[in-house]
């Protein structure tokens, strides 16, 4: 049989590989039971998706795969080899397989099933998420001579269909939120149609559809055409396809009863339709030529691309790995020269042609929502009402940078550069409008050779690409950006080269910076500090985090948590219960809630609570635990002693958008539940039992204020809210929601030229560009704010003005207190792109001006030989910081709660941090 | 040989209760319903006859709902009128707009006329470029002109009231051939507001009741004290009650409290819209799978498949949404039997 395929391929072998689709749908119409062999071979398109071809070695691989139409009875031999990079397996969920095992890449196995059900069926690569790639195709089993799917005529009867009476049929694949498609005509050829393909056929043409899907499930909807459920008399226009693998074949008369049209099929989730999943169904007049027209191709008009005349596809893979969160599947290729992209996060693709989002490496819900885009853009902003899981197909017309977020994970990047090929150099902004780019938050026309432009780059190429990280134990600081030249407005760029025009990207470099060693704080804290190092990678798990214990007594690294059993998944935010034996650890990325023994760094319980849990707080009055949920729509209570949810409160009235909440707090008091809505742009307060007291907006009439993070001042007189994407602290009265006051923390920088001046003549130079947390010092004092920018900004709230700008590194993030041994406070603070902790001190010298605050010392979140471990440290090495925790907890309302031993090591003012 | 389509070929009121009750067991029931449907299929074909055709005419807006106390308000339809073949009905819908929207019954064999009106403030909200509300329809036949969608979707025009990226219109009117074959209970929507999407997800939604022209059908044996529709949305159901004998609409709103005279067969409409896939069960209770011989008593239902059901009311109990997160938010509402 091997050599009859062999045979058979060298002598189709310059023949178009449609011609072999053909040989074998006519093959399968025989009679008798039949042996089908077919040749598969996994391959890596050009964009680094994945796909089947089937037939000679050089055919081309299709999406979705090749289509194998047999009938009830018959076998299917497969022969797979691998010519990808990965394991890829030939799955057939419902049908009988002879072997279950993956191939390995440049191996061949061979595969039989047996068509012993009628149906339609999903094949596919069962490679680890790998599969949404590319490696799907249908396998469709008829009555060996009965009919299939009935339709229903105009008039309402019920017609029995013949594999002859049908003109064409459609292979349509739901995967993320993107159609891929394959048209069969009448004489069995099958024609590709790619991804977010329109349809077309002619009046009354009898057109069999069999859609498909694998993973997340979708509902598909035809507009204006009936047809009938499964193995049921039920007429319906609207389908289920469960999350999995599932599949619907059905027949319908085009344009039966309503005429011709351009008439709609898109999945019927809303999220997927904004995120693009839908398409035309075009029925021409008798007359017409019914065709359809293809979409966007793997071997388009792309870098790189195969075939330029083609609109191409590039594809972003929505991952939870540190840095490649939208990575590209050829992102190892264009990371490398002669491309030198540097990140796996940047594709490059020509006018027309499309990008394609598959969240298929993640545990959370996402958004993918246009950062920025070029002026005058179509089909901008890119955006959707909820998170939701699938994917995502927008097309590019448009010349320039298009950078992509996740609103909920707003550090999430990914971008695209659509480049005008008449121009010199990659285009940074549309060249039609002076280079310039708008921004979500309202900013529109921006030149992109502004200051603020260049910080957004800048932040970006360090943001996804870890070698341009601050290691603290390397002692040097490298940013590399692309050698590709870029065409940005006609201005300067920046502070960095006259002229501007076609300037390499990496005369932004920084070359060998000193990054100083770490230099403890002199005198020590009190107990604990909890650090989320989300990104470091360890041997036993995949997905990344830990968390690090640092002993405040010596500042060493006492321990590393990585709880490689429920491959824990981007650990971000903690609290403790009242007696500090039990952390509360969030799973951003994943769904899950964990709780850690506190001693010995144990997992307790692993507790599903929604997806994109972010931060956790207990209610001060009975030790309840709340959870931020913020892939979703509510507050999640764990009653304390417990560990199942017993219900979710809602942040929003019902039918009303989601409103996301992140960086909740609660007042001393335990009578108010604040949470910064991000999806919403709000502030919400709630009632202990989840009424909703009020929500005021932050944005002040903008879009995009994102309020991300909640501090409260310990009297629960007032709130403290930073706006990430405003960067701004919006002040409320926690009573009544009023907004008191806006802090606008940028006010002295000039997003142009980049200079800076007190603007807002507070007597400091001070900025925080996109601020993050804002914890109020236990004595209500000052408000810390880490700013991803690299600021540490802190506010008196006396006045709620800015005193103090201290300095902090990358993707500076996290911000919490603790106790400092002999009495004050400390603010830990963590960043995401390097991996040490800088403790401030509010008051070094007993003063009480905070214009005195300092930075007391710096601490190395990197193992060392007396680290205690429940794995191995493998890459990142305490690199991630995002939520801290001090132990013990040291907030008003929190204090008086704490187990004497604890309250022990504090002094009287730190028991009771705003007297009695 | 073609034959008739026929919605519901075991149509009958078949809750576990109701067959315990009778000592019957359910394939004979369904037996019985098969002969039914045979009856049904061989009468039906005089349903295309015109004797049975009204002629619907109906106007209707869509409205802002009086906001949350918050500053977040949602989009509704309210029926201004409905004739039928020149009778008034409009006094079996609410006076105000509602969520959901109104619930239009037809007859296979109908004709509708349905012209939309914008009421909505201008102004609200400011996101988004579309300003037009439409209706656009599930089931029932009708040409591309009545599709309801912008012109970026039919590449003929704007189908809707108010300002739309292309084409502005006062009032725009639908036309729906109830045709043979379109029984059933579907959803209508709007898919205009804010951009081609459509806001359907912010209330702007109600549903079709489609009978079988054909009446000799068992189903019309029996009389179904009380019909529900209830949509699922992504964090509450949105249900009407309809009283079958004035046809009158009521309890509107989210995860309503339904009541059921005891003893009585009443009929649930289920459609979902939204993002979220939803898992329905009214506890204690199974009933036929439409179009199928299967008990169930939980079922899987997505954005705007509809599932539709009787039961006989026995006992009180919750209908639910069990998907995860819907549940622990309160998905749910009281089924008072009495």
């Amino acid at each position: 049989m091997k050599e009859q395929i062999i045979g058979f391929n060298k002598r189709i072998a310059t023949m178009a590989v449609f011609v072999l689709f053909a040989i074998a749908f006519l093959s399968s119409s025989m009679a008798m039971a039949a042996i089908h062999s077919f040749s598969f071979t996994a391959k890596t398109l050009p964009n680094g998706q994945l796909g089947y071809a089937m037939g000679a070695a050089d055919a081309e691989a299709v999406i979705p795969g090749p289509v194998l139409f047999v009938k009830q009875g018959d076998t299917l031999q497969i022969t797979l080899t691998n010519n990808t990079a990965t394991d890829v397996g030939f799955n057939v969920p419902g049908l009988v397989n002879s072997n279950t095992a993956k191939t390995k890449p440049g191996e061949t196995q061979n595969y039989t099933l047996h068509a012993n059900k009628t149906g339609t069926y999903v094949y596919h690569g069962d490679n680890n998420g790998k599969e949404l790639l590319g490696l799907f195709g249908a396998i469709i089993v008829d009555k060996n001579n009965g009919p299939v799917d009935s339709f229903v005529n105009d008039d309402g009867s019920i017609v029995p269909v013949t594999q002859a009476d049908i003109d064409k049929q459609f292979v349509l694949f739901m995967v993320g939120s993107t159609f891929w498609g394959t048209e069969i005509a009448a004489d069995g050829v099958q024609k590709p149609l790619w991804a977010a393909p329109n349809l077309g056929a002619v009046e009354n043409d009898l057109v069999r559809f069999h859609v498909l899907s694998i993973g997340p499930g979708h509902t598909f909807h035809l507009h204006a055409h009936r047809w009938l459920k499964t193995d049921t008399t039920t007429v319906i226009d609207t389908k289920l396809l469960s999350e999995g693998t599932d599949t619907h074949s059905f027949t319908i008369k085009a344009g039966s009863g309503v005429g011709p049209g351009d008439w709609q099929f898109h999945c019927h989730l809303i999220a997927h339709m904004e995120a693009g999943m839908h398409g035309s169904f075009r029925v021409d007049p008798a007359g017409g030529d019914g065709h359809s027209v293809v979409g966007a191709s793997p071997y388009g008009n792309i870098l790189l691309g195969t075939r330029p005349s083609e609109p191409g596809l590039v594809t972003l893979e929505i991952s939870d790995e540190p840095a490649s969160w939208f990575r590209s599947p050829r992102g190892d290729a264009i990371v490398g020269l002669p491309f030198d992209i540097k990140t796996k996060s940047l594709e490059v693709i020509y006018p027309g042609s499309s990008v394609n989002f598959i969240m298929s490496d993640t545990n959370a819900v996402h958004t993918i929502s246009s950062l920025l885009w070029p002026t005058g853009a179509h089909h901008m902003p890119f955006n959707q009402t909820d998170a939701y899981r699938g994917g995502g197909i927008v097309k590019l017309d448009t010349p320039g940078l298009y950078v992509f977020t996740c609103k909920v994970h707003p550090y999430m990047f990914g971008a695209v550069i659509v480049d005008d090929p008449e121009t010199e150099g990659l285009d940074l902004g549309n060249p039609a409008m002076d280079y310039m780019i708008d921004l979500v938050t309202g900013i529109a026309g921006l030149p992109t050779s502004s200051d603020l432009a260049v910080r957004l780059l800048r932040t970006f190429f360090v943001a996804t690409s870890p070698n341009n990280w601050q290691d603290y134990s390397s002692g040097l600081w490298n940013v590399r950006f692309p050698t590709l030249p870029v065409r940005i407005s006609g201005a300067p760029f920046g502070n960095v080269t006259p002229g501007g025009l076609a300037a390499p990207l990496s005369i932004l470099n920084i070359v060998d910076a000193p990054l100083p060693a770490a230099t403890p704080p002199t005198t020590p804290g009190v107990g604990e500090v909890w650090v989320n190092t989300q990104f470091e990678k360890t041997a036993s798990k995949y997905k990344a985090g830990t968390i690090t214990v640092v002993n405040a007594t010596d500042w060493s690294v006492k321990r590393k948590i990585a709880l490689p059993e429920i491959n824990m998944n981007n650990p971000h935010n903690m609290w403790s219960n009242r007696d500090q034996s039990v952390i509360y650890q969030t799973q951003w990325f994943d769904n899950k809630l964990s709780l850690i023994n506190r001693e010995n760094g144990e997992l307790i319980k692993n507790i599903q609570v929604g997806y994109a849990p972010s931060h956790v707080v207990t209610l001060p009055t009975n030790d309840d635990i709340t959870i931020a949920i913020n892939g979703e729509n509510s507050i999640a209570v764990i009653p304390v002693g417990t560990t199942n949810i017993s219900k979710m409160m809602p942040t929003q009235g019902q039918g009303h958008t989601s409103a996301n909440p992140h960086g909740h707090w609660i007042s001393a008091d335990g009578s108010r539940i604040v949470t910064p809505n991000i999806n919403t742009g709000d502030v919400g307060i709630y009632a202990a039992n989840g009424d909703i007291h009020a929500r005021t907006g932050t944005g002040q009439g903008a879009p995009g204020a994102h309020p991300i993070a909640i501090g409260m001042m310990p009297d629960s007189s007032k709130i403290y809210a930073t706006n990430l994407l405003h960067h701004s602290l919006s002040v409320l009265d926690s009573n009544t929601g009023a907004l008191l006051k806006t802090v606008n923390l940028i006010a002295d920088y000039n997003p142009i030229d980049g200079s800076f001046a007190d603007n807002d003549l507070n007597g400091e130079i001070a900025v925080g560009v996109l601020p993050i947390q804002t914890p109020v010092s236990p004595d209500g004092k000052a408000v810390v704010i880490a700013a991803t920018g690299g600021q540490i900004v802190i506010v008196d709230t006396a006045t709620d003005n800015i005193v103090k700008m201290l300095p902090c590194d990358p993707g500076c993030h996290g911000a919490n207190f603790g106790a400092k041994q002999g009495g004050g406070y400390y603010a830990y603070v963590t960043s995401k792109f390097s991996n040490r902790l800088i403790v401030v001190d509010l008051d070094p010298n007993n003063t009480g001006n905070l214009k005195d605050a300092a930075i007391a010392g710096t601490i190395s979140l990197v193992a060392t030989g007396g680290t205690a471990n429940d794995d191995t440290v493998s890459q990142l090495p305490g690199f991630g910081g995002q939520g801290i925790l001090a132990v013990p907890t040291v907030y008003n309302g929190w204090v008086q709660n704490l187990p004497d031993e604890w309250k022990a090591g504090l002094t009287t003012a730190q028991r009771n941090p705003i007297g009695d | 040989m073609p034959f008739h389509v026929n919605p519901s070929s075991c149509d009958m009121p078949l809750s576990q209760s109701a067959i315990e009750a009778t000592k019957i067991p359910y394939r004979l029931l369904c037996t019985q319903a098969a002969v039914g449907f045979a009856l049904a299929m061989s009468i039906s074909f005089i349903g295309i006859d015109k004797s049975y055709a009204a002629e619907h005419v109906i106007n209707m807006t869509a409205e802002e709902t009086a906001d949350d106390g918050f500053g977040n308000k949602l989009l509704a339809y309210r029926m201004i009128s409905h004739t039928v073949d020149g009778l008034d009905v409009t006094d079996r819908y609410s006076s105000d707009a509602t969520i959901p929207g109104p619930i239009i019954e037809l007859t296979e064999g109908d004709k509708v006329k349905l012209t939309l009106f914008n009421a909505i403030d201008s102004g609200y909200p400011v996101s988004g470029v579309s300003k037009q509300v439409s209706v656009h329809v599930h089931g029932v036949h009708y040409k591309i002109l009545s599709d309801g969608t912008l012109k970026v979707i039919n590449r003929i025009q704007d189908e809707g009231a108010g300002e739309g990226p292309e084409n502005t219109f006062v009032s725009y009117e639908y036309e729906w051939d109830v045709a043979p074959g379109t029984a059933g209970t579907w959803a209508y929507h709007d898919h205009n507001y804010d951009n081609h999407n459509g806001s359907e997800h912010k209330g702007l939604f109600g549903a079709i009741i489609v009978n079988p022209a054909a009446n000799p059908k068992p189903h019309n044996a029996f009389k179904y004290s009380k019909e529900y529709v209830l949509y699922l949305g992504d964090d509450a159901f949105w249900g009407v009650e309809i009283d079958s004998a004035t046809k009158k609409q009521s309890k509107h709103g989210a995860n309503p409290t339904l009541n059921a005279p005891k003893n009585t067969d009443v009929r649930f409409h289920l459609i979902a819209l939204g993002t979220d896939l939803h898992q329905f069960t009214l506890n204690g209770y199974k009933w036929i799978d439409p179009g199928t011989p299967k008990l169930i008593s939980q079922i899987a239902i997505g954005p705007l498949e509809k599932h539709v059901f009787y039961v006989r009311a026995k006992n009180s109990t919750q209908y639910v949404d069990n998907n995860f997160s819907n549940k622990l938010m309160g998905m749910k509402g009281n089924f008072i039997v009495d």
